[in-house]
């Protein structure tokens, strides 16, 4: 079932912050949204996720998900070891032996299975950033919302985090939805790419990048066009929707 | 890193410790010995040959014993009820102020007023347990107010995201970001039962008391003994102060 956003609005103190936004979100794909730094992409995740309510439109197909999260920084418990961060995010969801199971599975598709025993503070930061985005595939959730989850590292473990994303994506599909201000990033994970404007997020454009994943790297020439496409789009001054 | 700055290692401390011991040793003797006057001021010599003698036998060992059960007492009334009182008005700022009033009547009220209450209420056995309670119990509830303040928000967040169970998020969050305040406060908490014990048991005067026995040995102008039963206290707090340090590390070892 696909999941829909229909004319959602939201302000926070009267100010608009997100202005008529409407999105159909495929099952099992990646959506990225790509919009500049402040313009009420965490807010529209929020939306998506229920967290805020929207003062205007609609979400449907909604109704029952269960929603995990990836952010920027990792947010991990630095008093307990990998595996009991990954499973406290699971003790609302699963029996603590089904969370387990789950999160062990999914360390070692993280490559963090020696690591499991582990507390954050041993880990270097691309570790944590690996068990953060392990302990959202381990929550069994119907949509993945990442918010920024990339943009903390350098480049180097931005690549390897990407790949350690499409790893765990494979161990177990998902619907993801992802916001980042970074071009090369949307084009190298998205499904679909989602262009907003600056505050209040208005749609700019939206379009798939239909290039096999196996044919994309940061700079590929497979990539190009979708790439010059958002750099074009990000880099414009404000037009209307063409949606 | 200067030389100054540089955190010392544990045999080092260790060494100034025990630099510093002897030096108040060194203090003492020569403050006696100046004195010239053992009813005023016994040497430490004189009241290491009185506690030999004193602490093997059994009264003396059920006087520290009924001390040491009311100290514990005390002190795990004012932990348990105030660390309760100050997580939930930590959580429910209404509560904390409702709090505030009681703690600031608590705190200003001098121990000694607070015995000869008690005495009239209570037994004479439990009135150091009831004012040591009462003194400690600010401290708890403050220092898990503070600590309950303390959880890093975003973790809040991230565990509220994915939706983790009260309880869950009580044992493996909130307590363990609170732990310092709470250890902290515990410490202090610890000390001041002690003390208050002791003050209280000399004023009450039970039949077994650590407190007891050192008021007797005042009144019959032992100075020595009085100054045995107040090391064999001083060792008291010293000893529990050192088990909650070590049950604090374990835990901390334990993931709490």
């Amino acid at each position: 079932m696909a999941y829909e956003l229909k004319d959602l609005r939201a302000s926070y103190d009267g100010i608009p912050v997100v202005d008529g936004i409407t999105l159909d979100l495929a099952p099992q794909s990646i959506t990225v949204i790509l919009g500049p730094s402040g313009c009420g992409k965490t807010t529209l995740l929020n939306l998506i996720a229920g967290l805020k309510a929207a003062e205007s439109g609609e979400r449907i197909g909604f109704e029952r998900c269960r929603f995990s999260y990836a952010f920027q920084e990792p947010r991990l418990l630095p008093w307990i070891d990998c595996r009991e961060n990954a499973a406290f995010a699971l003790s609302g969801a699963l029996k603590r032996d089904e969370a387990l199971a789950r999160v062990d599975r999914f360390l070692a598709a993280a490559g963090l299975s020696e690591a499991a025993h582990l507390r954050p503070g041993a880990l270097s930061g691309g570790m944590r950033q690996r068990l953060s985005l392990a302990r959202a595939f381990a929550y069994p959730s119907d949509i993945l919302l990442m918010d920024e989850a990339f943009q903390a590292v350098d480049l180097k473990m931005k690549l390897e985090l990407m790949d350690v994303f499409l790893s765990l994506l494979s161990e177990e599909r998902r619907t993801v939805v992802c916001v980042t201000h970074d071009v090369e990033e949307a084009v190298y994970l998205a499904d679909r790419a989602v262009v907003l404007s600056s505050r209040p997020a208005r749609i700019i454009d939206a379009f798939p990048v239909d290039v096999p994943r196996s044919r994309r790297a940061l700079g590929a020439a497979a990539t190009m066009d979708a790439e010059s496409r958002l750099y074009k789009l990000a880099l414009a001054p404000e037009r209307p929707s063409v949606r | 890193m200067t030389d100054s700055t540089r955190p010392s290692s544990g045999r080092a401390r260790a060494l100034a410790g025990g630099a510093s011991l002897i030096l108040l040793l060194a203090a003492w003797e020569a403050a006696s010995l100046a004195i010239g006057k053992e009813i005023i001021l016994p040497s430490p010599a004189r009241v290491l040959a009185v506690a030999i003698s004193l602490y093997p036998t059994p009264p003396f060992l059920s006087d520290l014993w009924a001390t040491f059960l009311r100290g514990l007492a005390a002190f795990g009334l004012s932990a348990g009820l105030g660390i309760a009182a100050g997580l939930a008005s930590g959580r429910r700022p209404i509560f904390g102020a409702m709090l505030a009033p009681i703690l600031t009547v608590i705190r200003a009220t001098p121990v000694l007023a607070l015995v000869l209450i008690a005495l009239l209420w209570f037994p004479s056995g439990f009135v150091p347990i009831f004012t040591a309670f009462l003194m400690a119990f600010p401290i708890m509830a403050t220092s898990a107010a503070e600590g309950t303040l303390a959880t890093d928000p975003r973790l809040l967040e991230m565990a509220r995201l994915f939706r983790v169970p009260e309880r869950e998020l009580f044992l493996k969050l909130r307590l363990p970001s609170a732990a310092p305040h709470l250890l902290s406060g515990a410490k202090n908490a610890l000390g001041l039962s002690w003390k208050v014990v002791v003050a209280g048991e000399i004023l009450c005067q039970p039949t077994r008391a650590l407190g007891t026995g050192m008021q007797d040995s005042r009144l019959l102008l032992e100075s020595a003994s009085v100054f045995a039963w107040a090391v064999a206290a001083v060792a008291l707090c010293g000893l529990t102060e050192w088990a909650l340090g070590l049950a604090a590390r374990k835990a901390a070892r334990h993931g709490l």
